[in-house]
């Protein structure tokens, strides 16, 4: 490297209860380079801009700044050094002016103590001017575009007199036109001498704006490249390539059509048919933000649809929450197990019967005995690490805590079953139990939707496979067709062969 | 060996069980009222006497039967502050029904509920279906019930016929009727709350209401149904009470949500919904009854009733939260 090093990761590890969330990590990033990190969900990316930003203390290894060696205790320490992190959340107010965004936690003030609205106003100006970004100090937030907004969110770690910016997934709630403002504004800052840690889970951009690109995986270093000496290829078969569970499943499927989705629109996803055939096990990858989840949700009338038909059996149906999905045999498990899923201040036997109440009553009436019973047979079934069953959920494990979501779907049985990320932040003996669970259920004639970030997962699952890219479905493979690195291609937005080959 | 012991120590040492006690709500209010019953009892010799005792379950009632409506929409994650003035306002339906109008009092009584279970209804609709906040909702309606009540009998009305009265003026195995209503109604809901696969619902609404939505519980139902209960509850009690003071007063049921909110969180209730059983509210009413009954037995000032029980509300939820906090 001929430039100055602004930044140096030495052997960075970090260890999180049951998983290495970085493992020895070494790289460098230079001063006024565009650095790209890439590496599939769970890579280790967010906790390295945590380890930055001094969210987390590293286990071992160590943080050179500038040739200094630095210890960053915490995020004002950050901010001291001269380096922001602009996250995907959005901390902006929107009913709050431009420049009070940008000065939020240091309005300028005048000697009797009150905010100096004109100097931040002229101050906002200044900043705005710097990275060409016409909006006016005085706008309230909550009327720009979302573009606009991320603007504004790195004109306020600018006014911090940054030399490191980290943008977080910069563009996932931007569109595509939107996007050029932002790369304008990247180049400005580049040619300020700025540099940037820019992360992101679409390649296209990456190729367009960094210079460089480091990938992680499983939160290994495994190498950085120059943009301009690379591939789209190369860099996705550093991401991907990991061990595939060795087990695969024998089909279950029958010809038979249980769901057919038409057409399905919304604000997060566009036209978007498939079906789902008796005993399949029919997987959704794609990327964070895709908007599969998105699509799960509609199926079961979760969230408003503008458009789309719905088929069971061959006849249209109407689903307009979740509890005419349940009555027309559809069960959903949502990806977020803690939020959506559980009742975790409640015990294990309760969780289990929740989706069936009535299957546990007689005369309306619940029977404890029963529900007791039930709860064991599962518990023995799915094998259930627990005390007993009246634990209360929030005790257990995440890997318990799935058993216990898909306990009682078996309990409700439904024909069709949507699977929501079922093994995130799940150790992988569980993983595999979770595996045998989802595969028994097709082959006693369960069909299922696999949503998966898990690109292994999906191929030791699946009997076929759905990506989708930016809320549209960008192609389908057989089980026999799909690749890692075709699947990764197909999410990352490339339709056709001759894209993967630039 | 010292492992073993220590281990049975821990389980059975003074600290647990005070432990235990503090953090079961019903647990820790029967010990207060027994130790509070015993305190009476050897102070005042007028206290276990049967007409006393009978006088303070008789003034519990109809905080006892708005309260059970209450704790079920406590345990599904809500409250609902329009109760007083609801009580209010079926009181002045069934009295007008009765004086102006000449109705036969079942039929005025049946109006008057109705009455009540509509306010329910609206409230309920506004909550689930729209999505206003259950406190805004409740704070609007208090207000507007309220004044509603001052329009339609203005000063009050105090003529009413005997057979009215008699809902609350009988007797049945020599307890007054009020008491009989409110043993049925707390006995009756306590039951379904516990047993029924209906209420049941309403833990797992205020555990989770998301994972309760995706577990196929029609939430907004069951919300719209629980505001009706309670609106349909303080509807029976306004009735009462107006028999019992055989007069409808503008301001009967001002402060009872306060009061209803305060004995179910005695009771073992959390605003964040998930917990409490009706014995709960049950015990917390009683506790609040019998310190009203000691204030005036003892001829101190009334006043110090609300300090004594809040006082007591507050002790109980500090401890409660720094023992969970300690927990972690």
């Amino acid at each position: 490297m001929g430039k100055q090093s602004y930044i140096v990761f030495q052997g960075i590890t970090k260890t999180f209860p049951g998983v290495k969330a970085l493992d020895d990590v070494s790289f460098s990033i230079s001063a006024g380079e565009v650095h790209a990190i890439v590496g599939e969900n769970g890579a280790g990316k967010s906790t390295l801009i945590n380890v930055v930003a001094g969210n987390y203390h590293p286990d071992s290894g160590q943080l050179e700044i500038k040739g200094k060696q630095e210890k960053i205790r915490n995020y004002a320490e950050a901010l001291d050094m001269g380096i922001s992190v602009v996250y995907q959340e959005r901390s902006l107010v929107p009913n709050l002016s431009v420049a009070e965004n940008i000065f939020a936690d240091r309005q300028p003030r005048t000697f009797c103590g009150f905010i100096n609205k004109k100097k931040m106003y002229a101050e906002s100006e200044k900043i705005c001017e710097s990275i060409k970004l016409d909006v006016r100090p005085n706008t309230l937030v909550g009327n720009l575009i979302p573009a606009k907004q991320q603007m504004v969110e790195i004109a306020k770690a600018l006014s911090n007199d940054s030399e490191l910016l980290i943008l977080d997934e910069p563009t996932a709630t931007i569109t595509e036109n939107e996007t050029e403002i932002l790369f304008r504004v990247i180049k400005e800052l580049k040619r300020k001498g700025i540099s940037i840690i820019y992360i992101s889970h679409r390649l296209q951009e990456i190729f367009n704006i960094a210079d460089r690109v480091t990938v992680l995986k499983d939160g290994k270093y495994v190498g950085t490249r120059v943009i301009s000496e690379v591939k789209v290829g190369d860099v996705i078969r550093m991401m991907v390539g990991r061990d595939i569970y060795a087990e695969k499943y024998r089909s279950s499927l029958k010809e038979e059509k249980v769901l057919e989705v038409r057409n399905f629109s919304s604000k997060k996803f566009h036209d978007v048919s498939f079906e789902l055939k008796h005993g399949e096990v029919l997987c959704f990858a794609g990327l964070a933000g895709a908007g599969r989840s998105e699509v799960a949700r509609a199926v079961i009338g979760a969230d408003p649809l503008e458009e789309g038909e719905i088929y069971i059996h061959g006849t249209r149906k109407r689903i307009a929450n979740p509890e005419q999905a349940i009555e027309n045999g559809i069960g959903y498990l949502p990806e977020d197990r803690k939020e959506q899923g559980l009742f975790l201040e409640m015990a294990i036997s309760k969780n289990i019967v929740s989706g069936n109440l009535d299957s546990v009553s007689k005369n309306q009436i619940i029977n404890e005995k029963e529900v007791q019973r039930v709860s064991e047979e599962y518990r023995e079934k799915l094998r259930i690490i627990c005390p007993s069953v009246t634990t209360k959920v929030k005790q257990l494990s995440g890997g318990n805590q799935q058993k216990i979501v898909f306990a009682k779907w078996l309990l409700a049985n439904p024909e069709i079953l949507i699977v929501d990320e079922p093994t995130r932040g799940i150790d992988v003996g569980a993983k595999a139990e979770i595996y045998r669970i989802i595969r028994e259920l097709a082959s006693q004639g369960t069909s299922i939707i696999v949503i998966s970030s898990d690109l292994p997962e999906v191929l030791t699952l699946s009997d076929r496979i759905i990506v989708m890219y930016n809320g549209t479905i960008t192609g389908e493979l057989t089980r026999h067709e799909a690749t890692e690195e075709n699947i990764m291609h197909l999410a990352s937005g490339f339709e056709r062969k001759e894209e993967m080959m630039v | 060996m010292t492992t073993l012991e220590n281990h049975i120590e821990g389980r059975f040492s003074v600290g647990t069980v005070i432990r235990s006690i503090i953090q079961n709500r019903v647990l820790f209010l029967i010990l207060l009222i027994v130790l509070l019953s015993l305190f009476a009892g050897t102070t005042y010799d007028t206290f276990f006497t049967q007409a006393n005792l009978k006088a303070v379950i008789l003034n519990i009632a109809i905080d006892s039967i708005v309260s059970v409506g209450m704790m079920i929409l406590l345990v599904s994650g809500m409250f609902d502050l329009t109760v007083g003035s609801v009580l209010g306002f079926t009181g002045a339906i069934a009295a007008l029904c009765l004086d102006k109008l000449g109705m036969h009092p079942s039929l005025a009584v049946l109006i008057a509920v109705a009455s009540g279970v509509c306010i329910g209804a609206f409230n309920g609709i506004i909550v689930a279906k729209v999505g206003v906040n259950h406190l805004i909702m409740g704070l609007a309606m208090l207000g507007v019930v309220r004044g509603i009540i001052l329009l339609i009998i203005g000063s009050g009305i105090h003529r009413l016929p005997v057979e009215f009265l008699n809902i609350s003026d009988g007797t049945f195995l020599g307890f007054r009727l009020p008491i009989w209503y409110m043993v049925v109604i707390a006995l009756f809901f306590a039951f379904m709350l516990r047993k029924n696969n209906f209420f049941r619902r309403y833990y797992y609404i205020g555990g989770n209401e998301k994972a309760a939505a995706f577990s196929g519980i029609n939430v907004p139902m069951m919300r719209i149904v629980s505001f009706m209960i309670s609106g349909g509850l303080s509807g029976i009690a306004g009735v009462i009470l107006t028999a019992k003071l055989a007069a409808s007063i503008p301001t009967l049921g001002t402060g009872l949500e306060l009061r209803s909110i305060t004995a179910c969180i005695l009771g073992g209730a959390s605003l964040a919904g998930g917990y409490g059983t009706i014995l709960g509210s049950f015990l917390g009413v009683l506790f609040m009854g019998l310190v009203n009954n000691l204030m005036i037995v003892s001829r101190v000032a009334i006043s110090w009733q609300s300090i004594v029980v809040s006082g007591i509300l507050l002790i109980a939820v500090t401890i409660d939260a720094l023992l969970k906090k300690s927990e972690q």
